[in-house]
């Protein structure tokens, strides 16, 4: 019988009976060809791999994370609470020790959901990757966690989510933005003042294959994870880069695919994207499976695969060569906060840093704007405060105490939470100190 | 009248049953040993002892359980197998392969069943006649994806054997193809089924030749004769002939079926048959036992066969007691019979002897052991005796609540079945066995939970396999972009509409179920059919959807045809 040489949880939770609409690419459809490859090939008769059941999200597990306007359930539906919770099954697996690796083939996905939620963008309502990692830092303490995120589609729900935490290493490598949803992702998105360098874009033309793609992995991620030295890597396992995908325009391979996990080497990996559910989905799942528990994924290919179907041009392998000369130094020179008037990264201004954003979530067709606030201390990450109004919902207002909060920015939490109150205006008022784990919410 | 023959390991059961008032009594029943020799020896000299007392020309059925199969298996008592396999991309099928003669074809057959890549007819006749060459003369056809198409393993068929169906052909005495046993996907399981089928094929048809020419000399040869399968139910003798895998493992089935057929189960239930050397755990969810989810596994291979959920731990009333520092425990070995049957070594039946809880065999025999044994370390017998029953107990019940999560564990795929998700709570255990009536105490202490034990339970087995009745499952498959519809057990297929919907689907799955029946000579009640997996998705090619996949599992649930009266 098979043994696997890296023992593998794999929580599989398709949601058979969740979609957004019955044409969707985000619809049941999605996972049932993964599944039956993986039956088929009879990766759950392999020694060390095993199946489990998805657990559950709670409310405060959401709320650790996001605030939700007007409340969870009105933004998560059922199937996101268990996606979500498919990702802490993966990661409870892997701190028990009861896996060395997870991965977690779930749906919807999350890596667009930002840190403010209103309802939901690219198919994307809670960010799972993000609800996993703080419950796991609620659980276990602070941790240094890399997120590689090989979704096509740049992360910018969890660069925001982490845009202010040095503890988080969030890589993207995606279609370049200017070509693809959602548009950001660009190298000079590198964090906020006090986590410079932390978030890193790793922008690709249309068009890169598995040679662009293992050339970055090699001369960019690599060299960084190494240095940041991570207690946990977390790879957010989009698989819309694939040469078939419907949505994207790149020419990944499952050969790709795999080879990418297989140097990376996460610890949890959690699906995101991909829908080229016929064609890519099963294989490149496959490939996963088989790279995560250290066998060999030689014999996977797609039934379309050609040499063709992943030729990169000359001219992309050029770009992406003087890209890889570049990129590392963001990450270990970043240049500094240019917190001046006419920055767009916003500025600082009366010991805290400021910066208004504007968000359309395409699925729901809501419109957001939101003005972000972080205190400045050299004590700790500083408390949070966001203001934010969307077409769905008047003025709210979030407010968190971080984990490491020093008694200044914890008592600074309280004291707009209650002036909030008592000067009302605010619709919906979340407040979450971390460093209690103190949840409390108001107008409801 | 019923009869029912169990070859178990130690004891060929036999039982014959009588209708009286619309239950069944036992009518005449007896156990003879088991000589693994000459199992054909032993069946026949149970039937003869048992139709002493009544007239042969009554019976109607006979059910056999036997473990023929599993010996020749067990015991490498098989024939050599080519095995000829299209796998396509994914893992290398050289890993799972099951024996030497195996060829890995190059051809691909895709998740939706479209041939990606043809056979290739040179190097599909090189590995026929490499097979020939060494005298090869069974073989197993196998595609990945068959279930979904099984053109590959009709080439591979007809490359093999040029004759249809049953004729007699030159070159091969039989063929296993992979879709033929049954619709689940997994291409090593179905592999290794069908190897197995094949490994035990001969040794099985000439045993059920030869139980009909004894069946004849007993004046039974009007007798409707069918086999025990591991999944609670039976199939015809002539169904088994072609599918000689599923008749392996079906003891621990009679049992549990024997137990169904004299309880009237009804809630989550544990089932536990404590024998000599092990005790069979079996979990009844809302009366009905419980099956593997995929198959069982034989030797080290997992397979496709269908199986009752059941675990078996190394806890009997032969397991001898040891003692291990200061702790007392029993099993996992037996070192030889019970002190009060002879043997040396103080075992749970002498324990239980001590306590009191029985009387069996020598019980001042027993005393004498555990005496002896507990001297030696430095131990009072009563407290010796004590701590064993209580270690067995412990011991299953341990392990019965390690089976009980295992199977609350089980993956889901939808929310509904998530947050709605059955859990099964045991209300009640039923024991049978050897030691059952001596153990009923000590399991009730650990579980307080209602312990019953049946009457009639030392033949339960044979009773169990006289009552169950023929079950069989069949998986649809139909894709509306494609127009086709197929059942890979049944090797039936057909064109379909592009509206053919799930109702339909329903329909037709429990159509063909009892036409399938109905060939085989059982007639199918309706209700019996039960639709256990319905599902139907869109599949969209841009933003538009171009068809439906739909699956259905549709199967008669294993139960009893009649249950035994109240005594
Ligand atoms: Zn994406
Ligand atoms: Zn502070």
């Amino acid at each position: 019988m098979l043994k696997a040489d890296k023992s593998l949880g794999i929580i599989f939770f398709p949601a058979f009976d969740w979609a957004i609409s019955p044409t969707h690419p985000e619809r049941e459809e999605r996972l049932l060809y993964t599944q039956d490859q993986l039956r088929e090939e009879g990766i759950f008769d392999i020694e060390g791999i095993d199946e489990y059941k998805p657990s559950v999200a709670s409310v405060e597990d959401v709320e650790r994370v996001h605030f939700c306007f007007p409340d969870v359930p009105s933004v998560a539906t059922r199937s996101h609470m268990v996606s979500a919770g498919g990702a802490i099954r993966a990661a409870e697996l892997v701190m028990s020790g009861e896996k060395e690796r997870a991965f977690a083939m779930v749906r919807p996905p999350g890596h667009h959901a930002m840190k403010v939620v209103h309802g939901s963008r690219g198919f994307c309502n809670i960010n799972i990757e993000a609800v996993m990692l703080e419950h796991i830092r609620a659980r276990h303490g602070r941790k240094r966690v890399a997120i590689v995120d090989t979704d096509c589609h740049h992360g910018d729900g969890t660069q925001d989510v982490y845009w202010h935490d040095p503890d988080t290493l969030f890589i993207s490598m995606h279609q370049d933005g200017r070509t693809l949803y959602p548009g950001s992702g660009f190298p000079e998105e590198l964090g906020g003042p006090w986590a410079r360098g932390r978030n890193l874009n790793i922008p690709l033309p249309p068009g890169t294959s598995d040679e662009g793609f293992l050339a970055v992995m090699e001369r960019v991620v690599m060299p960084i994870l190494e240095d940041f030295g991570a207690d946990l890597v977390i790879n957010s396992a989009g698989q819309d880069n694939h040469f078939s995908d419907p949505i994207t325009n790149m020419n990944l391979s499952a050969q790709g695919y795999a080879r990418m996990n297989e140097m990376l080497a996460p610890d949890i990996a959690v699906l995101e994207g991909g829908y080229a559910i016929q064609g890519a989905l099963p294989y490149v799942n496959l490939g996963l499976c088989l790279a995560m528990s250290g066998m060999d994924y030689s014999g996977v290919r797609e039934p379309d695969f050609t040499p063709d179907s992943v030729h990169q041009e000359k001219r992309i392998t050029e770009y992406i060569d003087r890209l890889c000369d570049v990129m590392p130094e963001l990450y270990f020179n970043p240049p500094a906060f240019d917190g001046s008037e006419k920055a767009r990264e916003g500025v600082i201004s009366a010991g805290w840093f400021v910066r208004h954003k504007d968000i359309y979530y395409d699925v729901d067709n809501i419109s957001e704007a939101q003005t972000e606030m972080v205190r400045e201390c050299p004590d700790c990450r500083g408390t949070v405060r966001v203001e934010t109004r969307s077409t769905n919902n008047p003025l709210c207002l979030g407010v968190e105490v971080p984990a490491d909060a020093c008694d200044a920015c914890r008592d600074e939490g309280y004291r707009i939470l209650e002036e909030a109150q008592l000067k009302g205006g605010f619709r919906y008022i979340q407040f979450i100190n971390r460093r209690d784990d103190e949840v409390v919410r108001h107008g409801f | 009248m019923l009869l029912g023959i169990d070859v178990g390991g130690t004891h060929t059961d036999a039982v014959a049953l009588e209708e009286r008032g619309g239950c069944m009594e036992t009518a005449a029943s007896c156990k003879v040993p088991t000589d693994h020799d000459d199992l054909l020896g032993s069946v026949t000299a149970a039937l003869r002892e048992v139709l002493r007392d009544v007239d042969p020309a009554r019976a109607v059925a006979l059910n056999l359980s036997t473990t023929l199969s599993t010996n020749a298996i067990v015991e490498g008592k098989v024939e050599d197998v080519g095995v000829l396999v299209s796998a396509g991309p994914g893992i290398d099928p050289h890993l799972f392969m099951p024996c030497r003669h195996f060829y890995a074809l190059d051809g691909y057959v895709d998740h939706r069943g479209n041939e990606v890549r043809a056979l290739r007819g040179g190097q599909v006749r090189e590995a026929v006649e490499a097979c020939r060459k060494d005298g090869v003369r069974v073989f197993a056809a196998v595609g990945k994806f068959s279930t979904r198409h099984p053109r590959h393993e009709r080439v591979m068929r007809n490359a093999l054997c040029a004759v249809d169906g049953d004729e007699p052909c030159e070159a091969a005495d039989f063929v296993t193809m992979g879709h033929e046993l049954g619709g689940t996907l997994n291409f090593p399981r179905r592999v290794a089924t069908a190897y197995y089928n094949c490994a035990v094929w001969r040794v099985f048809n000439e045993f059920a030749e030869a139980v009909k020419r004894s069946l004849d000399d007993l004046g039974l040869g009007h007798v409707r004769v069918n086999v025990l399968k591991a999944d609670g139910g039976t199939m015809p003798l002539a169904e088994s002939r072609r599918m000689p895998v599923q008749s392996i493992f079906s003891g621990p089935a009679a049992s549990v079926m024997g137990i169904v057929a004299l309880c009237d189960i009804v809630h989550d239930s544990v089932i536990l048959d404590i024998g000599g050397t092990t005790t069979d755990i079996a979990v009844f969810a809302d009366g009905a036992p419980l099956v593997e989810r995929e198959g069982i596994d034989i030797g080290s291979l997992p397979t496709l066969v269908r199986a009752l959920k059941v675990r078996s731990i190394g806890m009997g009333g032969d397991s001898a007691i040891s003692v291990l520092a200061d702790e007392v425990r029993v099993g996992p070995n037996r070192l030889g019979p019970s002190a009060c049957h002879g043997g040396e070594r103080p075992t749970l039946t002498d324990a239980l002897n001590w306590v009191g809880e029985s009387e069996v065999g020598d019980v001042e025999a027993s005393r004498h052991a555990l005496r002896d044994y507990a001297a030696s370390h430095t131990m009072p017998a009563e407290v010796l005796a004590g701590r064993a029953v209580e270690y067995a107990s412990r011991t299953i019940h341990r392990e019965t609540r390690a089976l009980v999560d295992e199977i609350n564990a089980k993956p889901v795929y939808t929310i509904h079945e998530l947050l709605e998700g059955k859990q099964v709570v045991p209300r009640k255990i039923y024991l049978m066995g050897g030691p059952a009536e001596s153990m009923r105490g000590p399991l009730f202490e650990r579980f307080k939970l209602s312990v019953e034990v049946p009457s009639d339970y030392a033949v339960a087995n044979a009773i169990g396999a006289a009552l169950t009745r023929t079950t069989w499952d069949l998986e649809l498959f139909a894709d509306t972009e494609r127009n086709v519809m197929f059942i890979p057990s049944l090797s039936y297929r057909e064109n379909i509409p592009s509206n053919y919907g799930l109702e339909q689907a329903r329909r037709d799955a429990v159509n063909q179920l009892s036409m399938h029946l109905d060939a085989m000579g059982v007639k199918l009640d309706k209700d019996e059919a039960q639709i256990t997996h319905a599902s139907s998705f869109n599949m969209v090619k841009g933003f538009d959807m171009v068809g439906r996949n739909i699956r259905v599992r549709c199967q008669v649930r294993p139960g009893v045809t009649h249950r035994m009266g109240r005594v």
